[in-house]
């Protein structure tokens, strides 16, 4: 409920929608009312002294209740769902605020893919929490409330019925419904994921499972986990036109009973039978509000649960700087030193990395080189303080990494990693991420060291960089390091969809800029490994070997044997 | 709707329980009307006693509850309706997956195939639901209500023939007239829709070059963007429902006046006919106004059913199978005789190839990536047919023995091996028969060399991987797909050999498996390494679909240039 009460504050903000909608609101569903009671009590008027005036009353009557209500629905709707989407951005904006401090190393730890689909999908869900939830029940509450004060004129008997209605309509049966509810709907969920997984292996594992003859068995076990859900389903679709039904029951029988209360009262003297008519309508028409009342428990719940997996998210602490805090020089090249740096992913059993020591004195040039999977991206996430290490010491510039701030570190190296981001925008927007000061000459430079000079600066971008390939998102991601020219250069695999020979011819100028500077660059090929100072090869998050290109050749160990695999490998 | 009432058909009965309901639904309706006007009429107007309406009270709680109970009967009839048909199209989808996936694997559209099963069958949901019941009591009830109106007052009856067609009228008006406008929205709106995610997805970029907090501002106004988007198409279709109250509210207020009319001046009707007529009235334009938004849901799920559909109607290529069975302990000869393969009208074309694989030969199948090197491998393994020529297993076309008998004999062993959902030794046992015991599954593990990881792992054997379990990595995954190989012992196991990315111990594991696997099968493998090009008995060098060369590696860079410049090149690559 903590997290549905974030979510609370920000409906708060739309004021003026939230009280457009709850006005429009009250005023469809009165006009309704007095439109229904007005024809009733008319007609009856007329069906006793028939003067011309009543039908001239009657009709005006009717047709101004008749359009008020009209607009007034147009109203509400709009308003409301201004809001709504209002609401949305407002939702959207303070996630992100909690997100940000807590990104990139958030997007690691729960290195799951879905995870970003998941937040956008449980913000749209949000959406029906102000629609369905928040603010119809206050409207509900005013027409009743309106109408009962304006019976309780007639008779004081059948305006405590509608009290009893109203309770029983809007609270008692929907409160009642909502645990039974909440179990089918989780029920349903867990169905739907059974079958998901059924099908989705049924159709990426579909040459294992023809070739070993167990398709059959699959067909069955996915057929049955489909009626199984489609079942679950059926349930909530009966329970819920149920709920519905019930409740509708309800409402006709309290008119039902303010019908029978009215009769007996206009057949005892105590109520003029003019109004017995009206009384009838009014009731018939105000239940009619709370009909959605029976969906809101579900809405409910479904905001509980997209709010609290939605925070649960940004729920830790952002991990801040040791004091003193120290900055890092501008202007110079900067060392980093792994102590026995130990790593495990949460919700995995094995170490990633597992006490790795290393060093990269100011200035070098270092490879990381290893199979898929052998930490070799987790040692630059370190580095880069994106991860924090579980057990051991990294030191950068010869303080200790606790005492740096992410942002320090970020701001002074120049990052090119395994996927680098491009937003929908022009090219030089794209570029200007490294910094927005300099002249379109610099922009059109790096882009000619990058060999993408026939790339024109106001070119779109599409999202994700989908329009350009990705070799050309490599090479663009290198250029945007280039040009922010930082001293500590860190490379994931920057070439891996680059030919050989551009890639060859990008590392000469790429080296040429980093003379200076300390670089260090995870490889996947093992080609053009000479010049580097060091080559640290990994293996299942240890460093395995270390040294430079010859004295690793010489030695014949695993990364000699790396070697020959790869010559033997065609492409 | 054309594409879903075929499917209708099915459901007679479920239509004819809907029909009757709806009249039940209508005749619940006009009694409750009726009968709360008699009971007013009678003690307003009549000044009879209370004891004289108790009658009449009992049959309107009778009437009320019936409506409700209708509601709920009818709601369930189409519930399960649309159950009964979502399950009829998981099977029919499922029948023709399991026909014929391979090549859609191979397409890459499986993800797309798992949201047809799952998101576009569940879509079709609230066509039968709710847009067919509706469609029902919409042709039922309006009748009904009108034909009473006729009986009681004549002119209230030609008001309500004369106004009821405004209402879909002015519904398909305005939905042609706004259908361009909303779909141009609708390209904004997906436009401004995706821009969050985006966001989201380049935060780590944006981080790392110091840009995060601007966003903050992109995020806001992309939001509003897209709430401005959304609320010219909302605006729309409030607008157009806007209209149809007014034209059913100004529909009510003519009958109103009529009746007022005749009640007051001429005294031509009674006061019950008119009460009678004006309860009647809203709930005549009421079912009228209701099947419009049920005609909103039900073109939602055409979208999804066109999807479907098209999906059903996609050409076949089935693989056919007879009823021979394998012979001999040996391997099996097998011919390929001009064999060809194409993907559909105008994909991929494999053609031509030739060659004959003795028992317990070594076969490397080469050439660059899309010369069609899986494809014959799919071939060979049956999981799909040739289109052209033919494969001959001990002289005898493949398609002549039982599925059973030549899938029992091969093992496929591919670059990403899937794993299920399951433990570690239910993953191996997949490869076996199904009575394999855990000593067999143990002792494939231990020639697969994985065993040694398992048991470092607190669960050992039952540890579960694939979805929701253990990751493995890819090679472990290549050391389970042979662990697979061992425990079933084949005589023919084709081998898609990995590219790269592999540790050396996985690496010296695959040679040394398959070294010994080769002991006893016949080895296909389309090859990635150099050494087991030079080792192979025979060389199938593919370039563009078609057979370049075949024999050994001597011989083949002495006769094919094409092989040879590729073994060049591939060295030469080396010497950067």
């Amino acid at each position: 409920m903590k997290d549905l009460a974030i979510v609370m504050k920000e409906v708060g903000r739309e004021r003026k929608d939230i009280f457009l909608s709850i006005l429009f609101g009250f005023t469809a569903g009165i006009t309704a009312v007095g439109l229904f009671a007005s024809s009733g009590y008319l007609i009856s008027k007329a069906a006793l002294v028939p003067p011309l005036y009543a039908l001239t009353v009657m009709i005006a009557l009717l047709k101004f209740f008749g359009l008020a209500r009209a607009v007034s629905r147009y109203g509400e709707r709009l308003s409301s769902h201004r809001a709504t989407f209002s609401i949305l951005s407002n939702l959207r904006v303070n996630f992100f605020e909690k997100l940000e401090p807590l990104a990139p190393g958030i997007y690691q730890k729960y290195r799951s893919g879905d995870l970003l689909s998941r937040i956008v999908g449980d913000v749209e869900s949000l959406q029906n929490f102000f629609l369905r939830v928040y603010y119809p029940p206050i409207v509900l509450l005013i027409v009743f409330l309106s109408t009962i004060v304006f019976t309780m004129f007639f008779s004081v008997y059948i305006a405590l019925v509608l009290i009893v209605g109203l309770i029983l309509t809007a609270l008692v049966v929907p409160a009642f419904f909502a645990y039974s509810q909440r179990k089918i709907d989780s029920r349903v969920r867990q169905q739907r994921g059974e079958l998901s997984t059924e099908v989705t292996e049924l159709l990426y594992g579909f040459r294992e499972l023809k070739l070993y003859q167990r398709l059959d068995e699959k067909e069955e076990m996915l057929k049955a986990s489909s009626q199984k859900y489609v079942h679950e389903q059926e349930r909530e679709g009966i329970q819920l036109m149920f709920n519905q039904s019930v409740n509708t029951a309800i409402s006709l029988m309290i008119s039902w009973v303010v019908l029978a209360l009215g009769a007996f009262l206009v057949a005892e003297g105590q109520l003029d039978g003019l109004f017995l008519a009206m009384l009838v309508m009014i009731s018939l028409t105000v239940f009619e509000n709370a009909t959605p009342m029976a969906a809101l428990p579900g809405n409910l719940e479904e905001s509980r649960t997209a709010s609290k997996r939605l925070y649960s998210v940004v729920k830790e602490k952002p991990e801040t700087a040791l004091e003193p805090i120290v900055t890092l020089p501008e202007s110079q090249a900067l060392s980093i030193r792994f102590d026995e740096l130990s790593y495990q992913f949460e919700g995995e059993d094995q170490q990633a990395l597992n006490k790795v020591s290393l060093y990269l004195p100011e200035g070098s040039k270092t490879a990381i080189v290893g199979p898929s999977g052998s930490g070799k991206s987790t040692v630059l996430m370190l580095m880069l303080k994106v991860l924090h290490a579980n057990q051991g010491g990294l030191q950068i510039n010869g303080q200790s990494i606790k005492h740096v701030n992410d942002e320090d570190i970020w701001s002074k190296s120049n990052v090119v990693l395994q996927d680098n981001h491009f937003f929908y925008g022009t090219l030089r927007e794209n570029l200007e991420l490294a910094g927005t000061g300099f002249t379109d000459e610099a922009y059109k430079n790096a882009l000619h060291q990058v060999e993408l000079s026939h790339f024109d600066l106001e070119s779109e971008v599409l999202e994700h960089g989908e329009n350009l390939s990705g070799g050309e998102k490599q090479r663009l991601a290198i250029a945007r390091a280039m040009l922010k020219g930082k001293r500590l250069w860190i490379l994931d695999e920057p070439t891996s969809s680059i030919d050989a020979l551009t890639e060859q011819d990008l590392y000469e100028r790429l080296f040429a800029k980093a003379e200076n500077d300390t670089l260090v660059l995870v490889s996947h090929r093992l080609t053009g490994l000479e010049k580097m100072d060091q080559i640290i090869v990994m293996e299942k998050g240890e460093v395995v070997e270390a040294g430079s290109f010859n004295e690793l050749m010489a030695k014949q160990g695993y990364f000699y044997q790396m070697k020959q695999i790869e010559k033997s490998v065609f492409g | 709707m054309n594409v879903l009432n075929p499917y209708l058909k099915q459901y007679k009965g479920t239509q004819i329980f809907l029909i009757f309901t709806a009249i039940l639904t209508g005749l619940s309706i006009i009694a409750q009307a009726y009968l709360i006007v008699l009971a007013v009429d009678r003690v307003f107007l009549q000044g009879q006693p209370f004891e004289a309406i108790v009658p009449l009270l009992g049959w309107l709680a009778a009437a009320l509850l019936l409506r409700a109970a209708l509601t709920y009967a009818s709601g369930r009839a189409g519930v399960r309706m649309a159950a009964k048909v979502k399950q009829e199209f998981r099977r029919r989808l499922l029948d023709k997956f399991s026909k014929n996936p391979v090549q859609a694997s191979l397409q890459g559209q499986s993800g797309q195939k798992v949201s047809v099963m799952l998101d576009a069958v569940d879509e079709i949901d609230s066509y039968f639901s709710r847009y067919i019941p509706q469609v029902i009591q919409t042709s039922i009830i309006p009748l009904m209500i009108l034909i009473v109106a006729f009986s009681q007052h004549l002119y209230t009856g030609l008001l309500m023939i004369i106004t009821a067609p405004f209402i879909p009228l002015f519904f398909i008006i305005i939905g042609i007239k706004t259908q361009k406008k909303s779909e141009e929205q609708m390209d904004k709106m997906a436009a401004f829709s995706g821009r969050f995610l985006d966001t989201l997805q380049g935060l780590t970029t944006l981080k790392l070059f110091g840009r995060s907090a601007i966003q903050k501002d992109a995020i806001r106004e992309s939001s509003y963007g897209f709430r401005d988007a959304t609320m010219d198409v909302l605006k729309v279709a409030f607008i157009s429902s806007l209209i149809l109250e007014y034209i059913s509210m100004l529909s009510i207020g003519l009958i109103a006046l009529e009746l007022g009319l005749r009640l007051v001046v001429f005294e031509s009707v009674t006061f019950f006919t008119a009460f009678f007529l004006l309860v009647l009235a809203p709930e005549f334009y009421l079912a009228i106004k209701e099947l419009g938004s049920a005609f909103h849901t039900g073109r939602g799920s055409m979208g999804a059913a066109k999807k479907i559909t098209d999906e059903l109607e996609k050409q076949d290529q089935p693989v056919v199978w007879g009823d021979k069975q394998l012979e001999g302990l040996n391997p099996p000869v097998i011919n390929l005789n001009e064999a060809g393969f194409k993907y559909g009208e105008s994909g991929f074309e494999l053609t031509g190839i030739s060659a004959e694989i003795k028992p317990y030969m070594k076969v490397a199948v080469t050439g660059r990536s899309g010369s069609g090197k899986s494809t014959l491998l799919h071939l060979l393994a049956g999981l799909v047919a040739p289109t052209k020529g033919g494969i001959e297993i001990n002289s005898h076309p493949l398609s002549s023995f039982s599925e059973k008998a030549w899938f029992d004999e091969v093992s496929y062993i591919s670059q990403k091996p899937y794993v299920f959902s399951g433990t570690i030794a239910e993953n191996i046992a997949i490869g076996g028969n199904k009575n394999a015991t855990r000593n067999d599954i143990m002792n494939a593990a231990q020639k697969a060399g994985i065993s040694e990881m398992v048991s470092s792992l607190p669960k050992g054997f039952d540890t579960s991987v694939g979805e929701g379990g253990r990751g493995l990595s890819g090679g472990e995954k290549q050391r389970l797909a042979i662990a697979r190989a061992f425990l079933k012992n084949p005589s023919v196991i084709l081998f898609d050999e990995p590219t790269t990315g592999l540790d050396l111990k996985t690496e010296q594991i695959l040679q040394a498996s398959i070294k010994e696997l080769s002991k006893q099968s016949t080895v296909i493998t389309v090859a990635h390494r150099l050494h087991t090009i030079q080792d192979a008995d025979l060389i199938l060098f593919l370039e563009n679909g078609e057979l370049k060369g075949a024999g050994t590696h001597s011989e083949l860079m002495e006769k094919a240039p094409d092989y040879r410049n590729m073994v060049s090149v591939q060295q030469g690559g080396d010497r950067e």
